[in-house]
């Protein structure tokens, strides 16, 4: 398959209805109260009453070209698929949490009972069946949606207020339309 | 289907890929539906029960499990798509708390901190107990004894109902919609429960959050709108996912929604800006046009602008564009959390003339009744006897609303004081059906009066805190393991019909309200369950007629294997309303008749703030909950486990509230201690808690205990307000109340 893959996000078709948290949970059977969540939305407030405005965002691993959090890892247990996909393989996890310090958005998380980390795999088996990720599959509305990183690159800008920066880790997300 | 793709994949070999990539891509014009199966996966078509909008369901079953919910390409409503709770509904499947065979109760004590000390009993123990209660009350006591909470009501369990001549069948709808179908069944002759957002340029909406809180087919209808470059208003407390992606959004003052409506008749009418081919073909305007002009005379912008905190010109501005940019629609499916106050039914009817005066009704970018395929019920499948009168008092106070009677609707609000004060002891037996005691204003009250009945049975999927207090409990069947025929209602320009089937078998002995109405109408009324050749109905022989006779197929099992029936026909725009007039009603004789107000009139909401409670209090539904019903499904738990008390900055700093504090909020019913939570968003005067928490039941092992009940603040009412107030729709008044807030 070709790859690389990404992510674009458009906030102003976001319903807050986390139909992207709740299918991914689903899909890749994330267990839940461990507190690990592949995929969150949040929501950021912005001005001041009554000139307030609120953006929603959606967001999970990145899959980043520079990916840190491969580089951080002592144990060599992330992988980068051919595609583009950053893996992590929780067996060889050792729980000593560097990926998850040089992470900047918090895509590896500490599994509370396993002690060992996890982290969104970008439903990397559903696209070697032809599928899309479970998250942008079923978001009713196309605010997320999932392509070839050629043809997202340029559909949006690459963090939004309240993002860190991106020019280290060069995250394959693109945000339509951003505030 | 499914293997037209993998063929279509194997076949297009390398070159297929590329272009099968560039269909992957986010775009998208046309999304990408998945569509490949793994061999040892079965995809079953189903449709939703979380909410009424029903969403067709593509449910992926591997080895006898659900592993994978998504939606239905064709079907209206969801267009191929879940929203949150859809996704995660194999939650309420496999949740290890359901209620598995049925049990009864060996602690005679009953309340919210006894164990009911529940044991397994059999099925036919359960139903030959709750046959003989049923069968003694009513002979000692009347059918007025016998009190049914049920919703959904599938026929053959209103059929139970009505043989047994019950009067006292009450459900939520005066939460939620109820002084809309009373008003509308006047004004347009029924409730139009579509709208056609897609073709409409100007969408109006009073307190209503409706792209996020309610339905998936309204959020594609309205952003569908929006990208064909309709308007959106709000008024709104809140500035709420509706309001971001809003045109225009003002923090309308809470319960002066009825102020803002009444004065954009007033606009209208004085400005002569309504349709006016609509209306003088199909209303009776003109024959009431004297008493309409005096009427709305006295609303003026400025008058509106005083009660509601929204600019006179605003309000005039918005009237002009209503009326004159349109196809306009001013939904209203639901007031349940949105402008559910005293004043309500009058707002209903204010919002059903601006439909009118749009002259959209029925129209094209209009609120229209859906066209649906018939599909015939158990009465017209097997005739039953005549029914016996129904005769008695009703315990919630509802026979002084003779029009709330009319639509066989009742009161939540009023239920625990007819069963308290007005009717002590007159209620022997309970059957609740999913309800719980969160869905009352005042629970505890409710509490109260559920604990002074002599037998109550409680159905359901979870040991719920209203499961504490019964006699017997049913374990009940999840949406994923019925049957059912779903027609599309609120996007159903031409009629379509989704299946409801089991993915996978009933797991336990769990079982349907279908089943257990004819179970235990064998036991009580035979005659009323009996087929014309003198079998017992059956629910599957009964589902099988109803595909027949609807033109579905030869049988339910040729249909589930369908799944989605879309029948095209022309959309006839109607010419005649089912009003006593034939024609949209906007001054209502009948009302007149009544001695209610013909037109609506100005009343201020029930509570206004005061020196002892100064802040208005409101509550919500958040995205992620539907009611109180899916707090312990642990996907939707993780998302939101509990509720705080939202305030705003300003208001807290005045306060001396931190995020996170916890804050006591009292009401002159009671008072609930919550963490704050500050937020920009809210109108200073208002404080405002999610709904469907504060669950206390532990054998809800997620939500019990977590979060607290919003009801504990909300005033429950005695009929008497309503009657006085003018409340003849019976709206439940949910949002009003007024609290004092102070730091802990």
């Amino acid at each position: 398959m070709p790859g690389p893959y990404g992510w674009l996000f458009d906030p102003r078709l976001c319903i807050e209805c986390r139909a992207c948290e709740a299918a991914c949970k689903q899909w890749n059977s994330v267990p839940v109260g461990v507190n690990v969540r592949y995929r969150v939305v949040r929501i950021r407030e912005y001005g001041s009453w009554p000139n307030v405005s609120t953006v929603p965002v959606s967001s999970a691993c990145n899959h980043c070209e520079n990916a840190l959090c491969a580089r951080a890892c002592p144990v060599k247990a992330y992988v980068r698929r051919a595609d583009g996909i950053v893996l992590l393989d929780s067996s060889r996890c050792v729980g000593c949490g560097f990926c998850d310090q040089f992470c900047p958005y918090g895509a590896p998380q500490m599994n509370r009972r396993s002690r060992r980390m996890e982290k969104c795999t970008m439903c990397a088996d559903r696209i070697d069946r032809g599928l899309q990720p479970a998250c942008a599959s079923i978001c009713p509305t196309g605010a997320l949606t999932w392509g070839e990183w050629e043809k997202i690159r340029d559909r949006g800008v690459a963090s939004i207020s309240g993002d860190p920066t991106p020019n280290t880790t060069r995250p394959r997300i693109r945000y339509v339309h951003a505030p | 289907m499914r293997s037209t793709r993998r063929d279509w994949l194997r076949m297009a070999g390398g070159a297929g890929l590329a272009s099968l990539q560039s269909r992957l891509l986010a775009g998208f014009e046309d999304w990408f539906q998945p569509a490949t199966t793994a061999p040892d996966e079965q995809v079953l078509i189903t449709a939703c029960g979380i909410c009424d909008s029903a969403c067709g369901i593509r449910a992926t079953v591997k080895d006898g499990v659900v592993r994978f919910l998504e939606g239905l390409p064709d079907d209206f409503q969801g267009q191929g798509k879940l929203c949150g709770k859809g996704a995660a509904g194999a939650g309420f499947l496999y949740d290890p708390d359901r209620l598995k065979y049925p049990m009864k109760r060996t602690n005679p004590r009953k309340g919210l901190n006894e164990d009911p000390g529940f044991i397994r009993i059999s099925w036919q123990e359960a139903l030959d107990t709750i046959a003989d209660r049923i069968r003694s009350y009513r002979a000692r006591h009347g059918p007025e004894s016998l009190l049914f909470l049920t919703r959904p009501s599938p026929d053959v369990w209103v059929r139970f109902m009505r043989a047994l001549g019950v009067v006292n069948r009450v459900d939520h709808r005066d939460e939620c919609f109820q002084s809309d179908l009373v008003v509308q069944r006047y004004t347009i002759g029924g409730k139009p429960w579509g709208n056609d957002f897609e073709n409409s340029r100007y969408i109006l909406l009073f307190g209503f959050d409706m792209v996020t809180k309610t339905k998936l087919a309204h959020a594609h209808g309205v952003l569908a709108a929006k990208q064909r470059g309709a308007k959106v208003v709000l008024f709104n407390p809140e500035f709420n996912t509706t309001a971001r992606l809003a045109d225009e959004w003002y923090p309308i003052r809470p319960g002066a929604d009825l102020a803002v409506a009444l004065a954009m008749i007033h606009v209208i009418v004085n400005e002569n800006l309504f349709n006016q081919e609509f209306v003088d073909r199909f209303t009776n305007f003109r024959q009431y046009e004297r008493e309409i002009r005096d009427h709305f005379a006295r609303y003026t912008p400025e008058w509106a602008e005083g009660l509601s905190d929204v600019p006179a010109e605003a309000v005039r501005r918005i009237a002009r564009e209503f009326a004159t940019q349109g196809p306009a629609i001013v939904p209203m499916h639901k007031k349940a959390l949105a402008a559910n106050y005293m004043n309500a039914t009058q707002l209903a009817h204010a919002i059903s003339i601006l439909n009118i005066l749009a002259g959209t009704i029925d129209r094209p970018g209009g609120r229209y009744f859906a066209r649906t395929v018939s599909i015939p019920g158990v009465d017209a499948i097997y005739p039953p006897p005549a029914y016996p009168r129904v005769e008695g008092r009703r315990v919630d106070g509802t026979d002084k609303l003779p029009l709330v009677r009319e639509v066989e609707c009742g009161s939540f609000s009023t239920l625990a004081d007819g069963m308290l004060n007005k009717y002590p002891g007159m209620i022997k037996f309970a059957f609740w059906n999913t309800y719980t005691l969160l869905g009352f204003p005042h629970p505890s009250q409710m509490e109260e009066a559920l604990r002074r009945v002599e037998f109550t049975v409680v159905m359901d999927t979870l040991p719920t805190d209203t499961a504490l207090l019964a006699d017997i409990v049913l374990p009940s069947v999840t949406y994923l393991e019925s049957s059912d025929l779903v027609p599309r209602e609120y996007s159903a320009r031409t009629p379509q019909v989704v299946v409801r089937q089991p993915v996978v078998p009933a797991m336990f002995e769990t079982r349907s309200i279908g089943w257990v109405a004819i179970e235990l109408g064998k036991r009580l009324v035979p005659e009323y369950f009996r087929t014309p050749t003198g079998e017992w109905i059956s629910p599957a022989a009964l589902l099988d007629e109803r595909v027949k006779r609807a033109g579905l197929g030869s049988s339910f099992a040729e249909f589930r294997s369908v799944g989605i029936h879309t029948r095209q026909q022309p959309f006839t725009p109607r010419t005649t309303f089912a009003t006593p007039s034939g024609k949209c009603q906007i001054y209502v004789p009948e009302f007149a008749a009544r001695g209610y107000d013909p037109l609506p009139v100005w009343k201020p909401k029930a509570e206004q703030p005061s020196a002892e409670y100064p802040y208005y209090y409101l509550t919500f539904i958040p995205a992620i909950h539907r009611r109180n019903s899916t707090q312990n499904n642990p996907i939707l738990h993780e998302i939101m486990p509990t509720n705080a008390a939202i305030i705003s900055r300003t208001l807290a700093h005045r306060l001396g509230i931190r995020e996170g504090q916890m804050v006591r909020i009292r009401s002159r019913m009671g008072a609930i201690e919550l963490p704050a939570h500050l937020s920009e968003t809210l109108r200073p005067d208002c404080v405002m808690v999610a709904h469907g928490f504060g669950h206390r039941t532990r054998m809800l092992s997620l939500a019990g205990g977590q979060g607290v009940r919003d009801g504990d603040v909300i005033p429950s009412r005695a009929i008497e307000e309503y009657v006085a107030a003018g409340n003849f729709g019976g709206a439940g008044c949910i949002m009003d109340a007024v609290v004092n807030i102070e730091p802990l």
